[in-house]
């Protein structure tokens, strides 16, 4: 195969250098186009990387309103102590909820989040999964078809909002029997800094965890009220939000480091083809001098 | 002996009376409250020290001073009052939220966390008035779903004409 390639290669190459020996004009016209190509895609990613710049601000803000909530939310877990019901030796059935978003063009972000639901996966394979966003379901589709139960897409075209939130929350309680599951759990990308993130995992507690959480009864709690179920179900959507939040912080920070070392790439090249196309002007010009002096020089 | 100890729990439950009367502002000044009250896409109170907060609570309406025994109250459509400043002089200020989730931790920090919140002077009453009418129309639809949103509607939009009277 690779002797076939070589070989295939070897004559390609052959047959091109007669031509361009005979003529200049051919390659450096071909210089000219890569180089011009090269530009265009320069200029997208520049314009690309500003866009993400722009929005930069608007998804922080929106995953710093969103940590609030989450911090609200979690105290409450942490003073009533709530956790998981420690599992069995059979492992029971486990939901996890995986958050990217559709688009792509921002680096290692969306591959990154598979794998840490792949590692999951081979951890624990009775789970199901619900893909949030296009870009994680293709993914997800491809190693553990059968697990994959719901998908949603149209997601990170703007920063999330708590509608959207509950429309995939709703969706969620409606399809799936959420309290069948031992444990839930919502993967997502953490923005560490502006130039990192990592993937992250944090639980979502059942109505019936939140009951039989230990400092349950520090709070006074009404007990013929269904609380534990609404909490739950509100907690369900506002810790998805947060996670979308944190989700498109991260996505947009990713995006706008993608492009730009795609920009500075693209310059790297275009430096590269610019010192390349004036060479091959150069040496096409000396060899019509050379041709022109031979010429007069014969008719002597 | 009856009798003495009778006297002594009478005496020490008329003191526990009269000191769960005075409890005021004068003994939850000595702890303050934090308000942590937060929105989706704002936050309107990041640990700020606030005298009290009057809640729209799903089992009737309540106050929140400083040492608040620790709680979790799920919030019905109606106007979360916060009196800001070390005493409750000043006019409170008013924000209709549309529901949510109240939690008072035990170092008498109050989280709110709700979908939607406006301050209440930014309703127009027509509006509110017009919208109830379009969402009482619905109520008797056929498609469940329809109607069942449209209580929702009529149930905040009722909350909010009261509270702007």
């Amino acid at each position: 195969m690779l002797s076939r390639n070589l070989l295939s290669t070897a004559s390609r190459a052959a047959v091109r250098s007669p031509a361009a020996a005979a003529r200049g004009y051919a390659t450096l016209k071909e210089v000219e186009l890569r180089l011009k190509s090269i530009k265009n895609i320069e200029k997208i990613t520049k314009t690309m990387k500003i866009v993400a710049s722009t929005r930069l601000s608007k998804a922080q803000k929106a995953k710093a309103a969103a940590k609030m909530i989450d911090a609200a939310d979690s105290q409450f877990y942490d003073v009533a102590k709530t956790s998981e019901v420690a599992a069995g030796a059979e492992k029971p059935q486990e939901l996890a909820i995986a958050i990217t978003s559709d688009k792509g063009l921002c680096g290692s972000i969306h591959s990154q989040l598979a794998k840490a639901v792949r590692r999951k996966m081979a951890e624990h394979p009775n789970t199901d999964i619900i893909a949030i966003g296009d870009k994680i379901k293709m993914q997800l589709l491809r190693t553990n078809p059968d697990s994959v139960k719901l998908a949603f897409n149209g997601i990170g075209k703007d920063a999330p909002t708590f509608y959207e939130s509950s429309l995939i929350a709703a969706k969620i309680l409606q399809e799936v029997d959420a309290q069948s599951y031992a444990k839930i759990s919502i993967f997502f990308n953490d923005p560490v800094s502006s130039l990192s993130f990592e993937p992250a995992v944090k639980p979502i507690y059942s109505a019936e965890t939140i009951q039989s959480s230990p400092g349950y009864n520090v709070f006074e709690i009404d007990p013929e009220g269904k609380l534990p179920a609404d909490l739950f179900e509100y907690s369900l959507t506002s810790q998805i939000l947060s996670a979308m939040a944190q989700g498109y912080a991260a996505e947009i920070s990713a995006r706008r480091n993608a492009m730009d070392n795609a920009s500075k790439n693209a310059g790297d090249m275009i430096n590269r083809y610019s010192i390349l196309y004036n060479r091959t002007r150069q040496a096409v010009i000396t060899n019509e001098l050379v041709d022109i002096i031979t010429g007069a020089s014969s008719l002597d | 002996m009856l009798f003495v100890s009778a006297a002594r729990t009478l005496s020490r439950s008329s003191l526990r009376a009269s000191r769960v009367a005075t409890r005021s502002y004068a003994e939850a000044a000595e702890k303050v409250l934090k308000l942590q009250f937060s929105l989706p896409h704002e936050t309107l109170y990041a640990q700020t020290q606030v005298a009290q907060v009057n809640l729209p609570a799903q089992s009737g309406k309540m106050g929140i001073l400083a040492s608040h025994v620790p709680t979790i109250e799920q919030l019905a459509p109606g106007v979360v009052e916060v009196f800001e400043g070390a005493t409750p002089s000043a006019a409170p200020k008013k924000y209709f939220i549309s529901g949510g989730f109240a939690t008072v931790q035990p170092d008498s920090v109050l989280s709110i966390t709700a979908a939607e919140a406006f301050p209440l002077d930014s309703f127009s009453q027509e509006n509110v008035r017009s919208l109830l009418q379009q969402a009482k129309a619905k109520l008797g639809d056929a498609d469940e779903t329809v109607a069942a949103e449209a209580a929702i509607t009529v149930e905040v939009l009722e909350a909010l004409e009261s509270a702007t009277k």
